[in-house]
């Protein structure tokens, strides 16, 4: 897997060189904000016509509607055709992409888009997770690159097949692990695990992703699909296809939906796979659904330096406990990752070497102080105990991520597609992590402990 | 007729010719039918300078109003700077469903857009409630309220809301607060300001450069 950073930065490379590597690397050109972006960059001739990709969206719902967001803020990419099952969902999509200046074409399915679009060189998959398998490896065939969202499927045999068109076909296949292009991860994983080795060695690790409980998603009468035209895209009615994440003909619960992007961030710091997986959930709040609405599950990895153990929950019935994010632990200090900034902190420990060098070099910036060495009035009855270890100083990753979240991996899949770049998750990796989900709810289910053979991972 | 008699004649007549005043004068608390809170995803923590701290707990504290207001944009015209929504109809914004779901919300191009509610005739309005969106924990962005008797809204215009801070609106730079959708819309004092038209303003919000509208409602009472 390629990494845009360089393994050893000489001393002293100051933050605004190190982004600029970043960028360069791994993010491609300079962006312009412009409507549409394609057009600005064509007329100002900063980008070569011949270097604009024209591509295809199929699924225009709520991820798609990210996707598409990410990509009106890239230059080099025009998008001339979208594709849904639902009219509602794609008018959506064409009249949306009609006010950022896109005339597109609009398709009831895959099938009829590729019979009459001649002139597209890469799709985006962003349909419910059952049809990601069928639609990508179509679109392989026919000879197009492919962006699809994670999970790659609902099966293990669907993924697995999506893998062997990606080689038979020799066309990109990136999964939407957007996490893995992100320069804010790259550099902690990057850096601040791996070069400056800040953690020590790392024992234990932790994630969540907790959400409000909600109501199931309704859709407007006027514009609800026939049975007949539900059961020929395969869905029992409109409130499963509303719902599709519930239920497990089409989707594969939370575990799927929210855990795939932490779970695969285990795998990708760790840079190996777990060996075993013990888990506990259930569908316990939401009686008109099949999925388990909450789980936890612990892994267990062997490191080259020992064990290390990593607890994952997914709540979807509370939205307390910190929001999301990846916390790995180690001897002398702790990583705790977010996509939002808010959350990101490293925390070092009191008898940790000190960090004084990775600020000076800025790869971490200055601490703050713990709350309680500024709090002088805490009452002696407050403290727990005298054994209790001091409050750890909190240092902040000083790398800012100033684009839509998703927009660096679909820029990296556009640069790969010009042989200027490497995917960052290409399908073959990406495989890991969704069977170490799969694993994940086997765990759950059958409520005992699971193993992972190497076997159990490759294609 | 003595003088007496006169005297408290007149008196009289004055009373009754105050009574409407008097009426309008008694205030009570705006009632409101709010939908179903719709909270969905991950709290995602919004930063903007001028947000106000949402209300730790409890209800709202009570909006007073003249005893005898109506909703006067129910079913009223609905005008936009843009004619054409991504998603739905403008005819959707004043008939009084206000459910945060799929499918009851309009969606508008990005950055500067304004909708226009048509009262039919100029009256008293004393609160303006509008719903943009409530079914994620969003803020639109440069919320300006205006009244007028001009429907192109050049002359005699009311600015009663503005959180501009900005000015990126070209309006004028606003010193009230952004605030956190909800289900229970924001209330906006318009002062028993008279005006036909209401128009709002918004340019974009904290998830993208869109704007919404579930639902306005313009509180006044109805033109003599």
């Amino acid at each position: 897997m390629s990494s845009p950073l360089p393994a050893n930065e000489p001393a002293g490379l100051d933050r605004r060189a190190f982004l600029k590597t970043v960028s360069a690397a791994g993010l491609g050109l300079a962006l312009t904000r412009a409507t549409p972006a394609w057009a600005q960059a064509k007329a100002d001739g900063s980008v070569s016509p011949n270097s604009i990709l024209n591509i295809a969206l199929v699924g225009v719902g709520a991820q798609g509607r990210v996707l598409m967001d990410a990509v009106l803020k890239i230059p080099t990419v025009r998008i001339v055709a979208v594709c849904d099952i639902w009219e509602y969902a794609r008018t959506y999509g064409q009249r949306y992409l009609k006010k950022s200046g896109f005339e597109v074409r609009a398709y009831e399915n895959h099938h009829d888009m590729l019979a009459k679009e001649k002139d597209i060189q890469a799709v985006l998959v962003a349909t419910p997770d059952f049809w990601h398998a069928p639609v990508t490896n179509d679109c392989l065939r026919a000879g197009l690159h492919v962006y699809c969202e994670k999970m790659m499927s609902n099966t293990i045999e669907g993924a697995r097949s999506m893998v062997k068109t990606m080689r038979e076909t020799g066309k990109l296949l990136q999964i939407g692990h957007q996490r893995r292009s992100n320069p804010r991860y790259l550099v902690a994983r990057d850096r601040l695990i791996r070069d400056a080795k800040l953690l020590g060695r790392i024992t234990a690790a932790n994630a969540q992703w907790n959400r409000a409980a909600s109501d199931d998603l309704g859709w407007p009468n006027r514009a609800a699909m026939s049975k007949a035209l539900l059961e020929k895209y395969g869905f029992e009615d409109m409130h499963q296809f509303r719902n599709w994440r519930w239920y497990k003909k089409y989707g594969g619960g939370p575990l799927s939906d929210l855990g795939a992007h932490q779970i695969d961030i285990f795998n990708w710091f760790f840079d190996t796979t777990p060996t075993t997986v013990i888990g506990n959930g259930g569908r316990d709040y939401y009686p008109n659904h099949e999925w388990m609405d909450n789980a936890m599950v612990i892994y267990e990895y062997h490191l080259p330096e020992g064990v290390a153990r990593a607890f994952y929950q997914v709540q979807t019935t509370t939205s307390a406990g910190g929001g999301y994010y990846e916390q790995f632990m180690g001897v002398n200090g702790t990583l705790k990752m977010s996509e939002n900034p808010k959350y990101t902190s490293i925390f070092r420990e009191a008898a940790a070497p000190a960090w004084d060098e990775w600020i000076r070099r800025h790869w971490l910036a200055a601490p703050t102080a713990p709350a309680s060495a500024a709090d002088t009035t805490e009452a002696s009855s407050e403290k727990v105990d005298a054994r209790e270890t001091a409050e750890l100083a909190s240092y902040r990753l000083p790398v800012v991520l100033n684009k839509a979240i998703h927009q660096p991996h679909l820029e990296n899949f556009f640069n790969a597609i010009r042989g200027t770049a490497k995917l960052n998750c290409p399908a073959d990796e990406a495989f890991k992590s969704e069977m170490t989900v799969f694993k994940a709810i086997e765990a759950v289910e059958k409520k005992t402990l699971i193993t992972c053979t190497p076997e159990d991972f490759a294609v | 007729m003595n003088h007496l008699a006169l005297r408290s004649s007149f008196l009289l007549l004055a009373a009754a010719a105050l009574l409407p005043f008097a009426r309008a004068e008694e205030k009570v608390p705006l009632k409101l039918q709010l939908p179903k809170p719709m909270f969905v995803g991950t709290p995602v923590p919004v930063k903007l300078p001028n947000l106000e701290t949402p209300r730790a707990s409890g209800r709202r504290p009570d909006f007073m109003v003249p005893k005898g207001v109506v909703n006067l944009a129910l079913n009223k015209t609905v005008t936009s700077s843009d004619m054409e929504p991504v998603l739905g109809d403008l005819a959707q914004i004043t008939d009084g469903e206000k459910a945060g779901d799929e499918g009851n919300y309009v969606e508008f191009g990005k950055g500067k857009q304004w909708v226009q509610v048509d009262l039919g005739a100029a009256s008293p309005i004393y609160a303006i409630v509008v719903w943009h969106y409530h079914s994620q924990a969003r803020v639109y962005k440069a919320v300006v309220a205006q009244l007028s008797d001009d429907p192109d809204f050049i002359k005699d215009v009311v600015t009663v809301y503005n959180n501009d801070d900005r000015n990126v609106n070209g309006l004028g730079e606003g010193k009230d607060p952004t605030y956190i959708e909800t289900n229970e819309g924001r209330i906006i004092d318009a002062k028993g300001t008279k005006a036909r038209y209401v128009r709002l303003y918004s340019n974009g919000n904290t998830t993208s450069d869109m704007n919404h509208y579930i639902e306005v409602e313009v509180w006044g009472l109805p033109a003599q």
